[in-house]
């Protein structure tokens, strides 16, 4: 982590809140409309994929059905749900954008979710042992941990992971890895659990049985296609995320550092523990502009369609301080968290380079 | 009917599993909306018939109502529902209209007053068209006109004419048996509302009578006096009913209570602007109730809403306590309170609010 002042520290926070008053200062019609033009779109999506879908015998149509439901998923969990439930549209005052009452389209309850993610994965960002999303404790992704033989076929953990990404989610609160360790006990979980299996129920039966069920002639094409589409918003939605902070140069921290920190050092761990990539107006949208992952962990409550036009300003602060601003190309960061899975699943007598006689 | 409740408890379920929302009906309505706006089904929406203007500082606005609308009695309110600048605003205004013509051709009216410095009716005043479509509720309260037939006396000030606008035309559409006064006090002639149905009513009901008191065409403000009440024959068998600004009504409650008017007989509905806010430490804090939980606390210092919660003993959802995690919002109901980070005074009416980082300005009320 940069060793960064007190001073320095103070200077960096009043350097980011500036940039945060000033968007505050200018939220109104412009990000109304705009999270309103992505609802529409996911009605139109969605509407277009329900629809298509029986009659996808036809493979084109298929193939149409299950990209517009697919879309209409990722739009909606990325674009809508992560964001209108992280408050950032909270100052509409319209009851369905509200952080609270939000209920999004994935097997994890929004409620859960903003205990795990929005308070626990916020505050605690890259500490080793407190932020759990860090490697969902099912991946070893730095020598903070210590090696163990099953980290050997990590590579396999990370792939069932992707593709029930959004199953993994909704059980990451019952915290399987203390359960197994015997550190906490299933019958504390047990309004957890209730309250899991009923969005989760709620999910499943939505695309396994009532829409199948409902073109009943149909029904295997409807129930695949339904499948297919929350596959490829599993896959998509966890690679997005694990660029964000499993990249090489993101760095990971210890609970003592994270002690007691004032907010400009807060404001430094997510600067140096989140990591974006680069792309195209929609790349942005479509990963709910968490290709922004550094802003979005700087002002997590600000509209995510503002990241891109406060990225420059945050790089200059960045620049001031010289901290690094770790972005490159989606494909670039994506290498290097397949790197960084491979290279912890081996001690690191194995993949420490041989010193230099 | 039976059958239609179970009906419509199973569709209401199916919907939650479908579109995840506690009102499914709102998975159509951002579609719907962008192509009718008199589609919408989360709130009635009311298309603005006619604008006019009743005097320099305030206008009657003829809204056509989505034909689900509820209805109402004379002298109740509605809350209206607009955005501005993308923020919803919620506001309480007095229908100014009779039911009966709602129930005849399908209209109402808001006679709305410009409030210096007021976000929403300058927003009304100056950016409502003819043509454009706001949000209603379901009207309510219980400002009414007697069911037992007595002789009436109407105390008004201001503004707080339109409920008794309303129900004045619906007793006269009722041929009212028994005698009605009305003592309306204004600042100057120009500020009479409802000039001409006031006249037209008096001209054609002997039973009727007008008296339009002006305030400030003296140097010294000419109030309600002992003489204006003396004037008014069979005070004391009469149902009274005030609307106007607050010193209005308690100087009328307090002579009314001198001549041992019952309080039954004494009927009120509050009206008074919000006085405007200003951030200042001084006038900080206040009582806050949480009326989900029954519960009433005085803030102390600049504590914050989730502080004085916790302090209550209640346990409302948090998690960082420095305005990150939004985990703490909560819908306030109503009163003023300060956004600590940003200095910013939030408006009088419903709206989230985060606990942690809010403090009280004068009375609020949390729905927890
Ligand atoms: S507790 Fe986090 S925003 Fe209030």
């Amino acid at each position: 982590m940069n060793t960064l002042n007190e001073q320095q520290l103070n200077e960096l926070q009043k350097d980011l809140d500036t940039i945060r008053d000033e968007v505050l200062a200018d939220l109104g019609e412009r990000d109304a409309n705009h999270i309103r033009s992505m609802v529409r779109l996911h009605r139109k999506l969605e509407i277009g994929g329900r629809v298509l879908m029986p009659f996808g015998f036809i493979p084109p149509v298929f193939l149409a059905a299950t990209a517009s439901l697919g879309l209409a998923k990722i739009l909606e969990n990325m674009e809508i749900g992560h964001n209108v439930m992280h408050g950032q549209y909270d100052w509409m005052n319209d009851p369905s954008l509200n952080s609270q009452t939000y209920e999004w389209d994935t097997a994890c309850s929004s409620e859960s979710w903003r205990r795990t993610h929005n308070f626990e994965h916020h505050t605690y960002t890259n500490v080793i042992g407190k932020d759990r999303d860090y490697g969902y404790a099912v991946l070893r992704l730095s020598n903070d941990e210590p090696w163990r033989p099953r980290h050997t076929f990590q590579i396999l953990n990370y792939a069932a992971l992707s593709i029930l990404f959004q199953w993994g989610v909704a059980l990451h609160e019952l915290e399987a890895e203390k359960l197994s360790h015997g550190k906490s006990h299933l019958k504390e979980k047990r309004p957890f659990l209730k309250l899991a299996a009923k969005k989760a129920g709620r999910q499943a039966f939505k695309d396994y049985v009532f829409f199948p069920v409902l073109t009943l002639p149909v029904a295997p094409i409807v129930l695949a296609g339904n499948a297919v589409a929350n596959l490829i918003r599993n896959l998509w939605s966890s690679t997005v995320i694990f660029c964000g902070h499993f990249t090489q140069d993101a760095e990971t921290f210890t609970e003592e550092q994270a002690e007691g920190e004032s907010k400009g050092h807060w404001y430094l761990r997510q600067l140096t523990g989140s990591s974006n990539f680069t792309g195209g107006k929609w790349l942005h949208i479509m990963s709910g502009h968490l290709s922004f992952q550094i802003e979005h962990h700087v002002f997590p409550d600000l509209p995510a369609h503002r990241y891109p036009e406060i990225s420059e300003k945050v790089q200059k602060v960045c620049q001031k301080h010289g901290i690094h601003y770790n972005t490159g190309s989606f494909g670039k960061q994506y290498g290097t968290v397949l790197k960084r899975i491979l290279r912890h699943s081996l001690p690191e007598r194995i993949t420490r380079r041989p010193a230099v006689a | 009917m039976l059958a239609k409740i179970t009906q419509s408890k199973t569709l209401h379920w199916l919907g939650r599993q479908l579109s995840n929302s506690e009102d499914p009906r709102a998975f159509f309505d951002p579609l719907t909306a962008a192509m009718n706006p008199m589609w919408v089904q989360q709130y009635t929406p009311a298309r603005v018939e006619r604008i006019t203007a009743e005097t320099a500082d305030t206008k009657t606005f003829e809204l056509r109502p989505a034909n689900r609308w509820g209805g109402f009695k004379a002298g109740q309110h509605l809350n209206i529902r607009i955005d501005i600048q993308g923020v919803r605003r919620t506001r309480t205004f007095s229908l100014s209209s009779s039911p009966a013509l709602w129930e005849s051709r399908g209209l109402i009216t808001l006679t709305i007053k410009r409030l210096p410095g007021g976000l929403v009716t300058n927003w009304l005043h100056d950016d409502l068209k003819a043509g454009d479509v706001i949000g209603l509720t379901e009207a309510f309260g219980d400002f009414l006109i007697p069911v037992e037939k007595k002789p009436v006396l109407f105390i008004a000030g201001g503004s707080g004419i339109t409920p008794i606008l309303s129900q004045l035309e619906t007793m006269a559409l009722g041929n009212y048996p028994e005698p009605v006064t009305l003592l309306y006090y204004v600042r100057t002639p120009n500020d009479v509302i409802g000039k001409e149905k006031l006249a037209a009513l008096a001209a054609r009901h002997p039973d009727f009578s007008l008296d339009v008191i002006t305030t400030h065409e003296s140097s010294t403000p000419r109030y309600l006096n002992d003489h204006d009440l003396d004037s008014i024959p069979n005070l004391a068998a009469r149902e009274i009913y005030l609307c106007g600004p607050k010193g209005l009504m308690d100087l009328a409650t307090e002579k009314l209570r001198q001549r041992d008017i019952k309080a039954e007989q004494l009927h009120s509905t509050f009206f008074a602007p919000p006085a405007p806010a200003q951030i200042s430490s001084s006038d900080i804090g206040g009582q806050v109730t949480f009326s989900a939980s029954n519960l009433s606390v005085d803030s102390i210092g600049d504590a914050n809403l989730l502080e004085m919660a916790e302090a209550a003993g209640l346990t409302p959802q948090h998690g960082c306590r420095m305005g990150i995690c939004h985990q703490c919002t909560c819908t306030k109901t109503s009163g003023t309170v300060v956004n600590r980070l940003t200095g910013q005074v939030s408006g009088p009416g419903s709206e989230s609010v985060q606990l942690c980082i809010s403090i009280p300005q004068g009375p609020v009320a949390l729905d927890i």
